[in-house]
């Protein structure tokens, strides 16, 4: 039971003054993620066959492999920003949201950074 | 960390059914929640015939009829009958709006009247509004300014800039807008709320107003404000037509101004 007054359970710890930078990141992203995406399709749509072959001499163009990078790094960025909303949306307990948001993050560096790994390994012309 | 099903307390059971009134001519059936926290028992849902031929036009006419002539206990908030006090916003057939200006009418099939969601429940249709109203008052809703005010007369303002908070100023906080918006459903304790954020949005384009930034910093927060996903039901559900959603999306484009 708590004897707080209602104004001081609204006020709580007081204002974290920070968001906009979340919110601003995440519109940005999408942004860039549409012409990315359309790009990423429409390429791959449009080459003679899909095998690895193919697909590897592709990516041994720089702009092919430069863009594939922005992709997965806006596209992983985008992600953990949203899955955060949704944490903090849905889970209540303190110390599981933070865990997942910690995780979460984790999860999503690990991601970006074995993603853009193999994207130059294929795009130097390393052997699959 | 998650729950699928209300709590064992909280469950409906099945209510009571009222006959008919004798001599009823035109018959709707009414279903109302109840609740008393008193008699330990969960709340249930009471059905009732309401003959509207002897009862006024709006949902509210027929609450109090229904507490005149079948059964006293009935409990609601009511007060000016017009759509300006706020008190009576109820969940009325799944949408929540104010029961003095919903017409017995505009509604299809039965009518099935709820508590506002989401809230603690006092007794039948009154809902804890204490939350709702200490997030009001935390947007300190007054003028704050440093200027004092003019000696001999009021501190003045545009036709235009009046304008501006016209519309926002005209909040009755019946608390339908918080209240049907998922993100305050889920985190009420830490999310402000459309009404309490139109609140905030009035006094912050004010043009008399000077703690605009204040009022910007003390809103710039993940939960305060930025819980709002633009799901868009506090506009949908306003009884006075307001715009709460917009009200939210131009305080973030204001945060957004002040960085770049």
């Amino acid at each position: 039971m708590s004897l707080n007054t209602p104004l001081r359970q609204v006020l709580g710890l007081g204002s974290a003054k920070s968001g906009v930078h979340h919110w601003w990141l995440q519109r940005l992203t999408s942004v860039a993620l549409v012409p990315l995406s359309i790009w990423f399709v429409v390429s791959l749509l449009s080459l003679p066959a899909l095998d690895h072959g193919t697909v590897a001499a592709w990516m041994h163009h720089a702009l092919t492999a430069l863009l594939l990078v922005l992709l997965v790094l806006t596209a992983a960025w985008h992600s953990r920003l949203g899955l955060q909303v949704i944490i903090e949306d849905y889970v209540h307990t303190s110390g599981t949201r933070t865990l997942l948001l910690v995780l979460v993050g984790f999860a999503h560096v690990f991601l970006a950074a074995a993603g853009v790994f193999a994207i130059l390994r294929v795009a130097a012309g390393g052997s699959a | 960390m998650a729950e699928f099903r209300l709590p064992a307390n909280s469950r409906i059971a099945k209510g009571i059914t009222h006959p008919a009134p004798p001599g009823a001519r035109a018959l709707r059936e009414v279903r109302i929640y109840r609740f008393n926290p008193d008699s330990g028992e969960n709340p249930r849902v009471d059905t009732f015939s309401l003959d509207t031929a002897s009862c006024g036009p709006m949902v509210l006419d027929a609450l109090i009829q229904l507490k005149a002539t079948v059964d006293s206990s009935i409990t609601f908030r009511r007060s000016c009958r017009e759509g300006i006090c706020g008190s009576c916003a109820m969940n009325i057939n799944g949408v929540n709006r104010l029961a003095c200006t919903t017409a017995l009418q505009e509604l299809s099939g039965d009518i099935r009247i709820y508590p506002l969601p989401h809230m603690p429940v006092v007794k039948d249709l009154v809902p804890d509004l204490t939350n709702f109203y200490a997030q009001y008052a935390a947007v300190k809703p007054w003028l704050q300014t440093r200027t004092p005010a003019p000696p001999d007369r009021e501190r003045l303002q545009s036709k235009e800039e009046q304008e501006r908070i016209d519309r926002p100023a005209a909040c009755i906080l019946c608390a339908c807008c918080s209240t049907s918006c998922p993100s305050y459903w889920w985190n009420s304790d830490r999310f402000l709320g459309p009404a309490a954020l139109l609140a905030a949005y009035r006094w912050i384009i004010d043009s008399r107003d000077e703690a605009t930034g204040e009022r910007l910093d003390e809103l710039e927060d993940p939960f305060r404000l930025y819980r709002c996903h633009t799901i868009m039901n506090c506009t949908d559900v306003c009884p006075k037509d307001l715009n709460p959603a917009r009200a939210i999306a131009e305080i973030k484009k204001m945060l957004v101004e002040r960085q770049v």
